[in-house]
């Protein structure tokens, strides 16, 4: 079966108003299976929203592949198993979010009465139903978020690219809109998108992909990734040593605290302790922080 | 060959009337995004003061008066209507690109092409519907004057309509290419002043050398014949009946290949074109 | 669309000021201002508004030009084309009741043998007003009355919209159609108090309509009392004006007796006018070897070349044909 994403030493160019060529994407290469959720993350200017316009067909690269499901990126035919979601949510303010949605349906080849209900239904899910015949210029910024949201799941689309999604919601929001993602998962939808919300990225990704001055420098499984971000933690009384297994050791009264950066330590901890006699009183997994490793990852590549 | 010509070019790639199916979705939008601003009722209000006023020249009698009422109402009409033609081709495609409406648009499994055509054809229809208001307000006017309405101004109605269509795409076609100011002041300059600039070349003609000569008539196939569109001197004065069917074909099919090149061109700017 | 409405409030406003212009009249326009000054163009110079009104009424006058050819557009030719020999289309056949000589002109649309285009150029044929204008004829003058009430109410100190539009009034030769002229030229006068064209004009209603002498006389004594002092500064048109002002007091003052009154006025009007024939035969009596009908035909000569001349005064076309070699005043 052909990637959801194919991406193959992708080069992309921008000219400025000055005349100056800026290169936004260097030499790029990934590629998403279908079904997986893929977080594409970096820094501010890393060359994200370039990535996605490339796949979408609004900035023709230099050099290089893009493709999606094997089709041309940028084509018709792959255009039309795209939900997209672009990074500043506008839409025609005079006109209202029923009829934002039924034009964009009517221009992916849906009508009458089924783009009605999938329309309407759309905006149920994504909590406009009361508002879905007020003008687009009277809805917030959250709001037309959500439009955008329902626009790019118009017609089932088999990958939804999303850029900046949790963008302009309130945390209400963003549990919904997790919710609406993972059962599109369960239905075989590959996601992959673009956002600057770890805390996202972390409960939704199966993978990774960390890009900086336009190229991949980290590519990691979400699973993996956490196990290795992961500390453990035990507080035990006794006289145990810990020699060569953590020197992160804090004691008080006669407790005393180790941590230790993997489970395999944690558990020839826990042998020692009961071998030397010792009571265990707290065991505890912390889960690493995904910020932490994205700004470590940067300032390693920079 | 690239990937968008050859997405364009087949037919396979999408059937014709899902491909008309497009262009109409995308033409409602302009229009009812037009209709919602309420920018034409004021064009209709202007032309209708406009025209009422006239009313105040009673004093000179209804003789009088009714070339003037005609002569008034073809001016109204013609220079309120390439207004809104201007402004409503040389702005369509700036905003959607400045204010990013462009991009769910261009997700959608259409061509560029059908972007600018849909976008065209918006374009002409808020033309016309100005037009046409514009049109009802001032023959009531010219009736509260006692004017008859004729077949010469039936046929003013109908060519004026196409010479709008073509300064729509003249408007597009500038907005691609340059601001959306310089788009319309240059399409101001074109509308208002090709006529004068033929007028010009017709009489320096003559005593022009070979070389002037041959380039009097590659600016004059260049330029838009906006003028050819203009009854409105047959329109206003007595006695001048319809023009021949034969004129109005041509017309037409002018209209249709100089919009037709104009599309073109905006396409070809328009298809590589970082969003 | 926006822009459209805040240009078209923009004109209207400006529109609305130059007509409501009688509460600026007493600052921009002086109670009393020097005759010789083309208050016209005093008026253009001076303000913005004044520019954007010069612009409108001499539009409009352009524009009657049209009216009269039944939407024909003519032109001028060039002196290229002169110094080709090309000819104009030829007068009016209504040569006696047109307001203008046609002799120089030709339609602005060439003929299909002079025309570069082709097919457009049939095109254009076919869908503007154009035909062969040799000897044509002239829509009713009457036609192009709006334009004048228009341009004077753009434009006030646009002494020919008042003038003309008045001559063109009285060709009814009706008392209802005198008042209403003597009312529009009062109009006109109200706003430009020493012109010298109004003034003249209100005189010749009285004399050539009325037949009162005494307050055409008045009326002409004020043109010349306007004009006399600064007739170099004075444009063509008001100059014409003062001379034929000259013209008919000399004849209304040897008319109601008042020989000395007459002799001053002409001698007066000999010094300003010394080429004018007219003038120079009132002022000399005539030879004394005429019998009484050879003196009688003497003065009917006079007569006619007065009232011959003051009809070429109303070549309003001539005047501006001088100033505008070429206009389109086409419209989109």
């Amino acid at each position: 079966m052909k990637p959801a994403i194919f991406v193959n030493d992708l080069v992309i160019h921008y000219r400025q108003k000055n005349g100056q060529n800026v290169e936004a994407v260097r030499g790029l290469s990934f590629e998403v299976e279908p079904g997986e959720v893929v977080g594409f993350l970096g820094p501010n200017g890393a060359g994200k929203s370039s990535t996605l316009k490339a796949l979408m067909g609004f900035a023709p690269p230099k050099s290089g592949q893009a493709e999606v499901f094997g089709l041309e990126a940028g084509s018709l035919e792959a255009k039309n198993r795209i939900g997209y979601l672009p990074e500043v949510a506008l839409y025609y303010p005079y006109l209202t979010p029923l009829e934002t949605l039924t034009l964009y349906g009517e221009l992916q080849g849906l009508r009458g009465a089924s783009l009605r209900h999938q329309a309407t239904e759309l905006l149920e899910v994504v909590g406009l139903g009361g508002a879905m015949r007020k003008q687009n210029r009277h809805l917030s910024k959250g709001m037309l978020q959500r439009v955008g949201i329902a626009q790019s799941l118009l017609g089932e689309p088999e990958l939804l690219i999303l850029d900046e999604v949790t963008s302009g919601l309130d945390p209400v929001g963003r549990k919904e809109l997790r919710q609406i993602l993972k059962d599109r998962q369960a239905q075989g939808c590959t996601l992959f998108f673009s956002s600057h919300e770890l805390a996202e990225v972390e409960m939704l990704c199966d993978r990774i992909l960390l890009i900086h001055r336009g190229q991949l420098i980290e590519e990691r499984r979400m699973a993996a990734l956490k196990d290795e971000l992961r500390q453990y933690q035990v507080t035990f009384t006794g006289q145990v040593s810990m020699v060569g297994l953590t020197d992160d050791l804090t004691s008080w009264g006669t407790s005393t605290t180790a941590r230790f950066e993997s489970k395999s330590l944690l558990v020839q901890a826990l042998e020692r302790i009961f071998t030397q006699g010792g009571s265990v009183q707290d065991v505890l997994a912390q889960e690493g922080s995904l910020e932490e490793y994205f700004v470590q990852t940067i300032g390693r590549a920079a | 060959m690239s990937a968008p010509a050859i997405e364009f070019l087949n037919p396979t790639v999408r059937p014709t009337a899902t491909r008309t199916r497009l262009w109409l979705s995308l033409a409602r939008a302009v229009i009812l995004e037009s209709l919602r601003r309420k920018d034409l009722y004021v064009v209709g209000i202007l032309g209708f003061l406009l025209m009422v006023s006239a009313g105040t020249l009673g004093f000179f009698g209804l003789q009088g008066l009714e070339t003037f009422a005609k002569d008034l109402a073809t001016t109204v009409l013609g220079l309120f209507s390439t207004i809104v033609a201007v402004l409503t081709g040389s702005r369509l495609m700036p905003d959607e690109i400045r204010n990013r409406t462009l991009y769910p648009l261009l997700a959608r499994p259409m061509s560029r092409f059908d972007l600018i055509m849909g976008k065209f054809l918006g374009a002409v229809a808020v033309t016309w519907i100005a037009f046409g208001i514009l049109a009802v307000l001032t023959g009531l006017a010219l009736a509260l004057f006692g004017v008859r309405f004729e077949a010469v101004m039936g046929q003013y109605l109908l060519l004026k309509s196409l010479g709008l269509a073509v300064v729509c795409a003249v408007s597009l076609c500038l907005s691609m290419v340059m601001t959306p100011s310089a788009a319309a002041t240059m399409g101001f300059v074109l509308a208002f002043g090709t006529t004068m600039i033929v007028r010009a070349l017709t009489m320096a003609y003559e005593t022009a050398s070979p070389a002037m000569q041959w380039l009097f008539k590659l600016v004059n196939a260049a330029l838009p014949q906006y003028g050819l569109f203009d009854m409105g001197s047959r329109a206003a004065n007595s006695g001048w009946g319809p023009v021949p069917l034969w004129v109005v074909g041509a017309l037409l099919g002018y209209a249709v290949c100089y919009s037709s090149a104009m599309l073109a061109l905006a396409w070809l700017k328009f298809r590589r074109q970082v969003v | 669309m926006r822009e459209a409405l805040l240009w078209g409030v923009g004109a209207a406003t400006l529109l609305g000021v130059g007509l409501g212009t009688t509460q600026l009249k007493e600052v921009v326009h002086p109670p009393v201002k020097p005759a010789g000054l083309d208050a016209h163009e005093t008026h253009a110079s001076s303000s913005l508004l004044g520019q954007f009104r010069t612009s409108v009424s001499s539009w409009l006058w352009l524009r009657t030009d049209l009216y009269l050819h039944n939407g024909v557009e003519m032109r001028h030719l060039t002196q290229q084309e002169l110094d080709r020999g090309k000819t104009g289309v030829g007068s009016s056949d209504n040569h006696d009741e047109a307001l203008h000589n046609d002799e120089l002109i030709v339609t602005v649309i060439p003929s299909r043998e002079r025309d570069f285009r082709g097919f457009f150029g049939d095109l254009d044929r076919a869908t503007k007003a154009y035909k062969d204008m040799s000897n044509h004829g002239h829509n009713d003058p009457k036609t192009a009355l709006p334009l004048f009430r228009l341009m004077t109410w753009v434009d006030p100190t646009f002494v020919p919209g008042w003038t003309t539009a008045a001559a063109v009034i009285i060709r009814d030769r009706t008392e209802e159609a005198n008042q209403k002229a003597l009312g529009l030229l009062r109009e006109g006068l109200a706003a430009n108090p020493n012109s010298v064209g109004i003034l003249s004009e209100i005189g010749f209603v009285h004399v050539s309509r009325r037949k009162d002498l005494r307050t055409a006389a008045a009326y002409f004594e004020q043109a010349r009392q306007a004009g006399r002092a600064v007739v170099e500064r004075l444009d063509d048109e008001d100059q014409e004006a003062l001379l034929h002002g000259y013209r008919w007091l000399g004849l209304i003052y040897r008319d109601l007796g008042r020989t000395d009154s007459m002799r001053e006025v002409l001698r007066e009007g000999v010094q300003l006018f010394p080429d004018d024939p007219v003038l120079v035969r009132l002022l000399n009596p005539p030879p004394q070897v005429l019998s009484e009908q050879g003196q009688k035909a003497w003065q009917e000569a006079i007569q006619e070349e007065l009232e011959g001349a003051r009809a070429d005064d109303h070549d309003h076309h001539d005047h501006h044909h001088d100033h505008e070699d070429h206009h389109d005043h086409d419209h989109p």
